[in-house]
């Protein structure tokens, strides 16, 4: 039996460590319990004496909200909501509460380590800070160098491929590794997430938007979950007028969210036909004349094609329900409630694609917003005005030697900057790429886990000659890597100051509550140390091959050389000459002022006139904007909505949304479609080790419908084994009636192979292994519900 | 002045922040039994895809610090005894352990406290966020949706006594007379 | 040692009459294979007894699988088996000398030495069951619950204690004047402490099977009941079934009353299952119904507990003695199954009926299972109380004729 063991031993080290995963419901064996185990408990009270309240931005997801961290005896006791900022409306979702128990993980890597054993065994020798770059730079007897690898390729930069995720030391890296190092091959996670939603919505109203929530009375949400995929302001506004208190609500998705739970209405909608609804919507809308006429003569060229187009096709809803599974009764109401609200809207949705025609599913949801005229006004989808920050110069030299990026066979808008994971890796491994790559630097980002066809993943990153990894857990994909860099989280670093929010925008920063643990540093030091390190060498490298060089610096002089080399950028380490205290205060100072500054630094958020503004409501809620001051109308007469893409076309691409009989959903029968999704209490793959988080959701289950269970004999809990084409798992079978007969689900994140964390390996499965690795065409974004499984007891 | 709380539910997402910055607060062990406060669920009534939205609900509880709390009337030692606001609080160092009042409870608001082997439960974090001069409990502050109001009865101007003057409300097992102060509003 | 404990016999012994003062004489005991089988088990017991307790001393309450939502386990059962035990015999042993019914007075004594081992053994279970016993003692007198039924029982059973010590005193004295007054005290009291002790579940507003006036008086009635049991279990191993003339016409007139005893039991038992199930109440009809369909109630506490001794007593008309040695025993262990049901069945239906996690099932009946060192020790009680009984039989004059 174990007493609390303070944050002060622990953090010493000197506490031996048995953590055991937390049994989940009563019932006892027959020996007790907790004979064999030791508790190690991880929170600790408040305390009542002298406190630091520290603002930090939250890292758990993408969300960054405000909050203060109460820092008693240089230990981090508790994470408190911030009521300043108004994107994240004075609150903390049950990961920014546990954020405390990711700093302190026993797992965190604490040092710098590099691979002495076989990539994927987890064997690794602990080095120093100057070892690891040493390494990186040279290479070991067990993996090659950079320098040796860009002397090979003879200083084509694009030999290195980079990823990141979402983060404030994100645009850092991309500096670095993108602009400074020179490599276009970003695979950045956006292509395995919401890309294609991006595009949808750019492409036809300008911009993504922001869903003004609080003054809609209506509201179409469709495939995103916003009760367990906690987005700010959005969570906290919809669901507290939802259920006949003002915001009538009606819920698409293929399985009952917890979101359904809060909606007026729910649809079980088939997975990838949310088209088919929206264009049999628009069908209605039009052809019962229910559109805005006025707004759409302004703003949307083209939309008479778009009418003659719907209406021709016959995208009627009694069309629509036999590809969606809903009633046709349904989608008239639907449509004609929607036409009817005074500030409808439709839910963009921010997530990973589910099929192949997401593209056109976006554009149509943006085009049927249209059709209402709620757009750029109160109660609609606005765009908002975000604070300017002065941007950063960056000095980025211009490598002759570098090769464009290939990932870009079937897709018709490849993106220069972010390319696409699947089709990048997959042409490695298929040997379809014009030029070797043999290396892969990556932060904060776990492909083996994130990026679909795991087996893949796996034999891409074999297939590098060096892996390099920032990242603060040994993840699945770290121990895939060469060199493993230990960084400070979110709570042991300053991070560079950042703008946010369109109807109330404001600026800010998080300071480090407490110095960075173990031997980690903060990201911008890795990237000045890195860049340091790696500078000379790779110059001598684009010096050798580089011929614009050498035309540039023939006959140069030494210390003409040294100044060409700084004035062109080949001096790495000069976007990181300060720290990053220093900078943000540059920035803000020159953007707002030293008052400005002042409340930054203590509030950790800045808007003008902040102080007049902000209100306390009530015990619970705030007013950062006064009404008149709120950004509703913000683009006016520059406002755009392309209905008619004509240059698509020319890509193969349909210009207006139209529906494809091949996206039609079939499931073989005796299979499952595979559906993807969240709970609140985890982030993807990046908290499945935070104990915390843990003892919320032990473990991750497969959901199979009730009465298929039966038929199977499949109970509550039994193992089973979920196979697909590309791979297959092992996990705990929930029977449960909010999921279709041919479809099923699992959480994501979980089923870790790394044995470095221990909470997280082996522990449930990882939806990763099984699903196809499938790409819409437009971006070449990961499809994530086209996927077939099979399921049956062990 | 009687403390109570006002919980509008249906702004409920399950999401648990209140469990986990409750733990985090007041230093409560980890274990799936070991919680002070946590959001019920129903399982869903109806066949997929005639599933009733209405049945499934979530209903945060924890201590309800009843007014006339049977916990306190049997505890043998006065461990558990009403403190200032009507807090229903456990001394740890009389309680005995002999987990009548885990018995007694109606609301299974209590659990041992491994560290101390004593009962314990919520205490409207008042040897915490009260006790440093702070207006709102833990889980009230971490809310995304904003669904607990903590505050005095007796003051007729605090927030919950307006929501609870002007908002229809119940309270759980009314029955059974141990006058809860955990109020759902309608 | 032995010379010590020899010396403090010699002492005791001149306040009462002892049949031997010395320690040996405890192994000096007929070697039939009855007794050694009987000896050999209770030595067992003892020893599971020290395993028991050292893995509750090393783990502490962690030891037990008591959980949050079945705080009270196979301790509490065990406990009260033992002071149900204890007041049955008391009350027994108080319709003999106390009221002077003849016929029941031969095993008065012996009945009073069988609640004291008892009232021991149930204290030793509790203090191990209690997480903080010492605590208990301090905060039960300087801050006191009074509203508390563990609290009035805490104080009754002590006082109950301390008289039936004094009347046992009395007793082996043959002052019977004396032995009477402390008689009706131990008896006063000891109904009430045990009535408070059905007062524990009876009051307990939140568990509608528990809650009402039954248990307080459904306590009594089996306490008796196991009086009766214990009284043939002990004369039936004392006489090995060789029942001397005035012996056979005392159990003969005991079995009359158990008999009675019985029928008035089986009559609560049916009309509390008629009325809980009665109009389907949620919560209590549906947990009624899942406990007559469960075994520890149908062939524990109906079958072995009151059917089997019931229908000996009635189809032999009381006569069958030396058969309802035997029934007593099943009878015994239908008790058992009585007290375990009762701490089981009260917490049976959950107090708090909805999920908490996804991945779970619906919260249902409560299942629990005691852990080896909850067995251990149950089992080790019983060892103690045998022990304890065997002790005062050797030395002390358990007769009302010394012989």
């Amino acid at each position: 039996m174990e007493v609390e063991i303070s944050r002060r031993r622990f953090l010493q080290g000197s506490v031996a460590l048995t953590i055991v995963g937390g049994t989940a419901f009563s019932a006892s064996s027959l020996l007790s319990a907790q004979e064999e185990k030791k508790e190690f408990k991880v929170t600790t009270k408040t305390g009542l004496g002298k406190a630091d309240n520290i603002p930090f931005l939250c890292g758990m997801c993408v969300n960054k909200c405000a909050g203060f961290a109460r820092v008693e005896e240089g230990v981090v006791t508790k994470l408190n909501p911030n009521p300043y900022f108004p994107k994240s409306r004075n609150m903390l979702c049950p990961r920014g509460n546990a954020g405390i128990q990711t700093l302190y993980d026993p797992d965190r890597i604490k040092y710098p380590l590099v691979r002495i054993g076989e990539r994927g065994d987890g064997k690794y020798k602990r080095v120093s800070w100057e070892e690891a770059y040493e390494a990186i730079l040279h290479g070991t007897d067990k993996f090659k160098g950079l320098l040796q690898i860009l002397d090979e390729e003879k200083d084509n930069r694009a030999t290195i491929g980079y990823c990141n995720g979402e983060g404030l030391s994100k645009e850092g890296f991309e500096v670095l590794m993108g602009q400074k190092i020179g490599t276009p091959n970003y695979v950045d996670e956006i292509s395995i997430c919401l890309e294609t939603t991006l595009g949808g919505y750019f492409n036809t109203i300008g911009a993504y938007g922001e869903a003004d929530l609080n003054n809609a009375d209506y509201l179409i949400i469709a495939g995103a979950n916003r009760a367990e995929a906690i987005i700010t302001p959005d969570t906290m506004d919809m669901f507290k007028r939802s259920k006949g208190r003002g915001l009538k609500t009606i819920v698409l998705d293929p399985r009952f969210t917890n979101t359904a739970a809060k909606a007026d209405r729910w649809y079980a909608i088939n997975p990838g036909t949310d088209l088919a609804f929206v264009l049999a919507m628009t069908y209605v809308v039009f052809n019962e004349n229910l559109h805005n006429k006025t707004f759409l003569d302004k703003y949307a060229d083209g939309w008479m094609d778009y009418k003659n187009h719907v209406l021709s096709k016959g995208y009627t809803p009694e069309w629509a329900e036999k590809i969606t599974g809903i009633q046709a009764k349904e989608i008239y109401k639907t449509a004609r409630e929607f036409m009817g609200a005074e500030h409808p809207i439709y839910y963009q949705g921010r997530r990973s694609v589910f099929s192949k025609n997401d593209f056109q599913l976006r554009r149509a949801m943006a085009i049927f917003q249209a059709l209402s005229g709620n757009l750029d006004k109160k109660g609609g989808i606005i765009f908002g005005k975000k604070l300017t920050l002065p941007a950063e110069e960056i000095n980025a030299p211009m490598y002759a030697q570098v090769k464009p990026r290939f990932d870009k066979e079937g897709i018709a808008i490849p993106t220069d900057k972010t390319g696409s994971w699947i089709l990048f890796r997959n042409m490695v491994l298929e040997g379809k790429n014009p030029y070797p790559v043999r290396a892969m630097f990556m932060r904060k980002h776990n492909p083996m886990s994130g990026v679909p066809n795991t087996a893949k993943t796996e034999q891409f990153l074999k297939k590098m000659d060096l892996n390099v990894m920032i990242d603060i857990l040994p993840s699945d994909t770290a121990m895939f890597c060469d060199v493993v860099l230990p960084e400070a989280s979110y709570l042991e670093r300053t991070s560079p100051v950042a703008s946010y929010g369109a109807l109330e925008p404001a600026i800010v920063q998080r300071r480090a509550a407490i110095k960075p643990l173990y031997e980690s540093k903060t990201p911008e030091v890795i990237y000045k140390e890195l860049a340091e390190k790696l500078s000379k060498p790779l110059w001598e490298i684009t010096k050798k091959y580089d011929e614009d060089v050498q035309d540039d610096t023939k006959d140069m002089k030494p210390e003409e050389l040294e100044q060409y080399y700084k004035e062109n950028g080949f001096d790495l380490a000069d976007a990181w000459e300060k720290p990053v205290e220093e900078t943000n205060k540059e920035r803000v100072v020159e953007a707002f002022g030293e008052e400005a500054w002042k409340i930054l630094q203590e509030k950790g958020v800045y808007y003008p006139d902040m102080q007049k503004y902000h209100k306390q409501l009530n015990p619970n809620e705030f007013e950062y904007y006064p009404e008149n001051k709120k950004n509703y109308t913000t683009k006016k007469d520059k406002l755009k909505v392309v209905v008619n893409f004509k240059n698509l076309a020319k890509k193969g691409i349909d210009p207006m949304p139209t529906w494809h009989d091949e996206w039609n959903f079939k499931v073989p029968e005796g299979k499952f479609r595979l559906v993807t999704g969240r709970h609140a209490q985890f982030t993807q793959s990046g908290t499945t080790n935070n104990m915390m988080l843990r003892d919320l959701i032990p473990t991750n289950y497969i959901w199979i419908n009730k009465r298929v269970a039966k038929q199977k004999g499949i109970k509550f809990g039994d193992m089973v084994e979920v196979s697909s084409k590309v791979g297959k798992i092992h996990l705990k079978a929930y029977p449960t009636e909010k999921i279709a007969p041919n479809q099923t689900f699992l959480l994501h994140g979980f089923g870790g192979m790394s044995k470095g964390m221990e909470m997280a390996y082996a522990n449930g499965g990882n939806d990763a292994m099984i699903i196809e690795d499938a790409i819409e065409p437009v971006y070449g974004a990961a499809a994530m519900h086209t996927t077939n499984v099979e399921i049956r007891k062990v | 002045m009687r403390y109570a709380m006002a919980l509008d539910y249906k702004n409920c997402i399950n999401c648990k922040a209140c469990e986990v910055a409750c733990k985090e607060e007041n230093g409560v062990q980890l274990g799936a039994d070991k919680h002070r406060i946590w959001v019920g669920v129903k399982e869903i009534e109806g066949e997929w895809p005639n599933l009733s939205i209405a049945s499934s609900t979530f209903e945060p509880s924890q201590c309800q610090h009843c007014e006339n709390a049977p916990c306190q009337e049997v505890c043998p030692t006065q461990a558990t005894h009403y403190a200032k606001g009507g807090i229903v609080m456990v001394d740890a160092d009389k309680c005995i352990l002999c987990s009548y009042c885990m018995e007694a409870c109606p609301y299974d608001a209590r659990y041992v406290k491994d560290e101390t082997m004593t009962v314990d439960k919520c205490t409207f974090c008042s040897d915490t966020r009260l006790a440093r001069g702070e207006t709102t409990t833990a889980c009230q502050a971490t809310c995304p949706t904003k669904v607990r109001t903590f505050g005095d009865l007796d003051d007729p101007n605090s927030e919950i006594s307006q929501l609870l003057k002007t908002r229809e409300h119940f309270t759980l097992k009314t029955h059974l007379g141990t006058k809860p102060k955990l109020f759902y509003l309608i | 040692m032995f010379a010590l404990a020899e010396k403090g016999m010699k002492q005791i012994e001149k306040f009462i009459p002892m049949r031997h003062t010395d320690i040996r004489e405890l192994w000096n005991f007929k070697k039939t294979p009855l007794n050694l089988l009987v000896a050999f088990t209770t030595l067992v017991f003892l020893v599971l007894f020290v395993v028991g307790v050292s893995n509750y001393m090393i783990h502490g309450h962690h030891a037990y699988g008591v959980t949050r939502e079945h705080p009270w386990g196979l301790m509490i059962a065990m406990y009260i088996f033992f002071v149900v035990s204890s007041t049955g015999l008391c009350i027994m042993s108080a319709i003999g000398h106390v009221f002077e019914v003849e016929v029941l007075e031969p095993f008065a004594k012996r009945a009073i030495h069988g609640a004291l081992v008892t009232l021991l053994s149930g204290f030793v279970v509790i203090l191990l069951e209690i997480g903080h016993p010492f605590r208990m003692m301090i905060y039960n007198t300087i801050s006191p619950g009074m509203t508390s039924a563990i609290w009035g029982m805490g104080v009754l059973y002590s006082l109950y204690l301390i008289f039936i010590v004094i009347e046992f005193y009395f007793l082996l004295r043959h002052d019977h004047k004396w032995a009477k007054r402390f008689g009706i005290f131990g008896l006063v009291v000891g109904v009430a402490a045990h009535s408070n002790l059905g007062a524990v579940f009876g009051f307990l507003i939140g568990r509608p099977l528990a809650n009402g006036i039954y248990y307080p008086l459904y306590f009594i009635l089996s306490a008796m009941v196991t009086g009766c049991y214990l009284i043939f279990l002990m004369y039936g191993f004392k006489y090995k079934l060789n029942f001397p003339e005035d012996m056979q016409k005392t159990l003969v007139a005991t079995a009359k009353i158990l008999g009675l005893l019985l029928a008035i039991l089986l009559f609560f038992e049916v009309w509390r299952m008629l009325t809980l199930i009665y109009g389907g109440v949620p919560e209590r009809a549906e947990t009624a119904l899942h406990i007559l369909k469960s075994a520890p109630f149908l062939a524990g506490e109906i079958l072995l507990g009151i059917l089997i001794p019931f229908f000996v007593i009635l189809l032999s008309n009381a006569k069958a003695i030396k058969t309802m040695v035997f029934a007593s025993f099943t009878g015994m262990i239908g008790i058992f199954f009585m007290r375990y049901d009762l701490v089981h069945d009260t917490q049976l239906f959950p107090m708090q009926t909805l999920k908490i996690r996804e991945y779970q099932l619906p919260p249902s009946f409560i299942e629990y299972t005691p852990t080896m060192t909850e067995i251990f020790i149950a089992l080790g009680a019983v060892g103690i109380a045998i022990t304890l009984y065997y002790i005062g039989d050797k030395i002390l004059y358990l007769e009302t004729d010394p012989d």
